[in-house]
């Protein structure tokens, strides 16, 4: 029995749509479910479907908090504090809205009496809670001095708040020359600074005190804030308590909050406490006489203290010693303590340094380890000391960490540091003194060698620095290189011209040393020019005597050279010799005896025959000429 | 001849305005200082620009290069205090400035050949001068005893060794001031460098200004430039050779 039948072939090859459809039919499935598979991210298939997202943590908690109501009508409330003052008395004109601070368009100045002095004082808002949700209150406190007395009233205002019209009530004010006694005693914040001519980044102890505060304070009101421009408030250094102190005579507790101000800037700054207080009255207070003063109408008020004045001063420049990090009032140093005095090149050890001084000791930067080559320092404590408290009052303490790079170091390098004295008014060196060490000679590790390289690299290369000013011109010349410059090559010929020129008469004067004859013979031509030019001149002035002696003497100077001779010895033979014998000997003889007669004849001889000889004269001249 | 003589005198009395109306470098210099100290940097750079104009000297391209610092022209400055140097090259605040500057604008220096180094050891056209005299005592210790027929000494022989020695010795450093002639700064932020001289040429690169380059050639309005990294062609106001040789 034949159980699988063997396809038919043939049969398969005359239908295509049997065997071969139906595998692809397969595989076209699988491959489709195998794409969705790989497509389809491991999670979404994890996951079930059932369970939904986790909602964000942040928008929880945001969710959570109680809604801020801002979507009453908002509501002014304006009024004296106190209502009723002497002329020259503060009083503090209070606005008070249950808006948000930021969208209350309120007014620069503030349309008053012309007897009321107004100037801007605190502003701020608290949003406690009410009921379910927060209420925001806005308070704007304006600081009015009345200047005679009598009754003065801001009148009512309009300001946007929340985009639409407010309308702040008017206000009225009493100026009378005895106020009558208060029923209690007006609630004064003050504030106390213990000095007030200070340094820039000089930190000051302040206080703001309350008197007579008991049960105006809840947990839930902010703490008292500092206001104003080029100062900064350390919120860490807050403390508040409450205190029984004496006012008036009267014992009452007093409300205190101290912080910490730093002044950031120079010049005149103008610093006030502000604070929200609760309100100790719910009702009408009906005072005797003839004025109904109605309680404020709002559960919080923003109360300011007098502004105080600080005359801050910048450091000064001069006298800074290295090592300054901001530090400003009286501190002092413990002996550095060392983890180890012995240890191997590339050992890091601890050096703790204890800075004891005043409250501000807290504040300390820990100064800068110096760069030295033999060392690798580490500051631990890059922004301030860890501050301590001892049984002998605050202390800090810095860490550095250090890693001798070679063994022939035998103490610490010292660590520059300073600090400003104010009440000095100079710096005061502290440095960190060095501490002896011992190291001994190891390997060192491969990154340490990298840091000795380093570290020898960075000593070299300074931080460079911008300059100052040039305080003079300097070195002048010019920016186009020499060579280039046409004149440059003309002036390095002029050795070359009078080396040339040396040269050239150096040879000159040694050839003629070599040839005498020819200087003898140049200058017998140019003797000979001179007396032609003396013969031809007298010639022409018809004088004989002078024609003969020039003649004469030409053809003595024109002959000398051809004998070892001075010209003067030589007679007419010698010239006759020069001539040879086809020379003119009758006109040398008679020029040669004219001559001599002139000269050694006792009697008178008449030489202006000879000017007919001229021609004659001026060949032989020639002839001789042509023999030098 | 009425005519001429009025034109020689007219001439002579507009040199004379020109002359008294013209200030010196020196009250140019002490005019950018005041205008630097009070923070007028634009006056502070005309008046220091003008003074290194009549008379190129070392402090007052320092004070050029400090003003165009503060005016934020970073590449101006450079060439200020490179020339500055050229001239003085002692200058210990000049090449402290353009270390700063090239740290803060993250520049990187010129890359000198050594004998270019050797170039920067004095003021540059001070080598043309050791060269020219060194050889010209040289050529007279030889020849002048001979001349002037001295008798031989050894000072003499020590004398040409030592001027010929010189002049050997400053042949590189006179080449080393002739190729630098060739280095100049990229003036403009952000310049670009084309790939041919063309405006409409391909950028191969922006180059930030100060960035040193070394004049190649020129073509019309554009010069060909090579930097550490690549060559091109860039306009010719937007570079400037430290001897304004263009």
């Amino acid at each position: 029995m034949q159980l699988f039948e063997a396809p038919n072939l043939k049969e398969a090859s005359k239908n295509p749509i049997g065997v071969w459809n139906l595998e692809f039919l397969w595989s076209l499935v699988l491959g489709a479910w195998c794409f969705f598979g790989a497509a389809l991210p491991p999670t979404a298939l994890a996951q079930p479907a059932s369970i939904p997202p986790q909602q964000d943590p942040l928008m929880s908690l945001m969710l959570s908090q109680p809604k801020i109501e801002i979507t009453t009508n908002v509501t002014a409330a304006a009024y004296f504090d106190p209502p009723i003052v002497r002329p020259g008395e503060q009083a503090i004109y209070r606005v008070t809205f249950n808006a948000l601070e930021q969208t209350i368009d309120w007014p620069k100045k503030i349309n008053a009496p012309a007897e009321l002095q107004t100037e801007p004082g605190a502003h701020g808002q608290i949003i406690p809670m009410l009921g379910n949700v927060q209420m925001p209150f806005t308070t704007f406190n304006t600081r009015v001095r009345a200047s005679s007395v009598g009754d003065f009233t801001i009148p009512e205002f309009k300001l946007q708040a929340y985009g639409s019209e407010v309308t702040v009530p008017p206000a009225q004010l009493k100026v009378v020359s005895n106020p009558p006694s208060q029923p209690f005693p007006v609630l004064r914040l003050a504030i106390e600074i213990s000095e007030t001519n200070l340094f820039v980044g000089q930190p000051i102890r302040v206080r703001a005190t309350l008197p007579g505060s008991a049960g105006v304070f809840s947990q839930g009101l902010p703490p008292v804030q500092f206001t104003g421009q080029g100062i900064l408030v350390d919120q860490a250094a807050n403390s508040q308590m409450v205190t029984v102190t004496s006012h008036d005579g009267m014992n009452m507790p007093t409300y205190t909050f101290q912080t910490v101000l730093t002044p950031v800037d120079a010049g005149s700054l103008t610093v006030f406490a502000q604070c929200f207080t609760g309100n100790r009255f719910s009702g009408n207070l009906v005072i005797p006489g003839p004025v109904t003063i109605p309680a404020p109408p709002t559960p919080f008020t923003l109360l300011e203290s007098e502004p105080v004045t600080l005359n801050v001063q910048p450091l000064p420049k001069e006298g800074e010693l290295p090592g300054f990090t901001g530090g400003i009032g009286s501190f002092s140093l413990e002996t550095p303590k060392l983890g180890t005095n012995e240890l191997v090149v590339g050992e890091p050890v601890k050096l703790a340094v204890v800075v004891r001084g005043d409250a501000n000791v807290a504040r300390l930067v820990s100064p800068p380890p110096p760069r030295v080559r033999e060392w690798q320092i580490l500051d631990s404590t890059p922004a301030g000391g860890i501050t301590q408290n001892t049984p002998t009052g605050i202390v800090s303490v810095f860490q550095y960490t250090l890693v001798p790079l070679t063994d022939e170091v035998h103490e610490t390098p010292a660590i520059p540091f300073s600090y400003f004295d104010p009440s000095h008014s100079n710096y005061v060196d502290l440095t960190i003194p060095a501490v002896p060490i011992t190291v001994h000679s190891g390997e060192i590790p491969a990154d340490f060698a990298t840091l000795v390289k380093t570290n020898a690299s960075v000593h070299e290369d300074e931080e460079p620095v911008l300059s100052g000013l040039a305080p003079s011109p300097g070195w002048t010349g010019t920016l186009i290189p020499l060579q280039t410059s046409a004149w440059f090559p003309v002036v390095q010929l002029i050795p070359a011209g009078a080396f040339i020129g040396l040269w050239s008469w150096d040879r000159r004067r040694r050839y003629f040393e070599q040839h005498p004859e020819v200087l003898l013979r140049r200058r017998a031509r140019r003797a000979l020019h001179r007396e032609r030019r003396a013969a031809r001149r007298a010639a022409r002035a018809g004088d004989a005597s002078r024609f003969a002696s020039a003649a004469v003497s030409a053809m003595r100077v024109a002959c000398a050279p051809h004998f070892p001779a001075e010209a003067k010895a030589l007679v007419g033979s010698d010239v006759l010799r020069v001539l040879g014998p086809n020379g003119d000997g009758e006109v040398v003889r008679r020029f040669f005896n004219t001559n001599d007669a002139s000269r050694f004849a006792i009697g008178t001889v008449d030489p202006s025959g000879l000017l007919r000889l001229q021609p004659q004269l001026e060949k032989v001249l020639q002839k001789l000429e042509s023999r030098l | 001849m009425r005519l001429v003589l009025l034109f020689l005198g007219l001439w002579t009395l507009d040199i004379k305005l020109w002359t008294l109306s013209a200030a010196s470098p020196a009250e140019l210099f002490h005019d950018g200082v005041t205008a630097f100290r009070a923070n007028d940097y634009s006056d502070a750079i005309k008046a220091f620009r003008q003074s290194a104009n009549l008379q190129p000297a070392a402090g007052t391209l320092q004070d050029l290069g400090l003003a165009e610092w503060h005016r934020g022209h970073a590449g101006t400055a450079i060439l200020s205090w490179e020339q500055s140097l050229w001239l003085d090259p002692f200058n210990t605040a000049a090449r402290g400035n353009l270390r700063y500057a090239r740290k803060i604008a993250q520049l990187e220096a010129t890359d000198l050949t050594w004998y270019e180094v050797v170039s920067t050891w004095l003021p540059a056209n001070w080598w043309a001068w050791i060269a020219g005299i060194s050889f010209w005592v040289a050529v007279g210790m030889v020849l002048l005893p001979g001349i002037f027929r001295l008798p031989k000494a050894s000072w003499h022989q020590a004398v040409a060794a030592l001027g010929l020695t010189i002049f050997l010795l400053s042949i590189p450093a006179h080449i080393g001031v002739h190729t630098r002639a060739r280095i100049g700064f990229v003036q403009q932020k952000d310049t670009p460098l084309r790939l041919t001289p063309t405006k409409e040429a391909e950028f191969v690169t922006r180059l930030a200004a100060g960035e040193p380059a070394r004049l190649e050639r020129q073509h019309g309005q554009f010069l060909l430039i090579r930097t550490s990294r690549s060559v091109g062609w860039v306009e010719r106001e937007q570079f400037t050779l430290i001897c304004r040789q263009l």
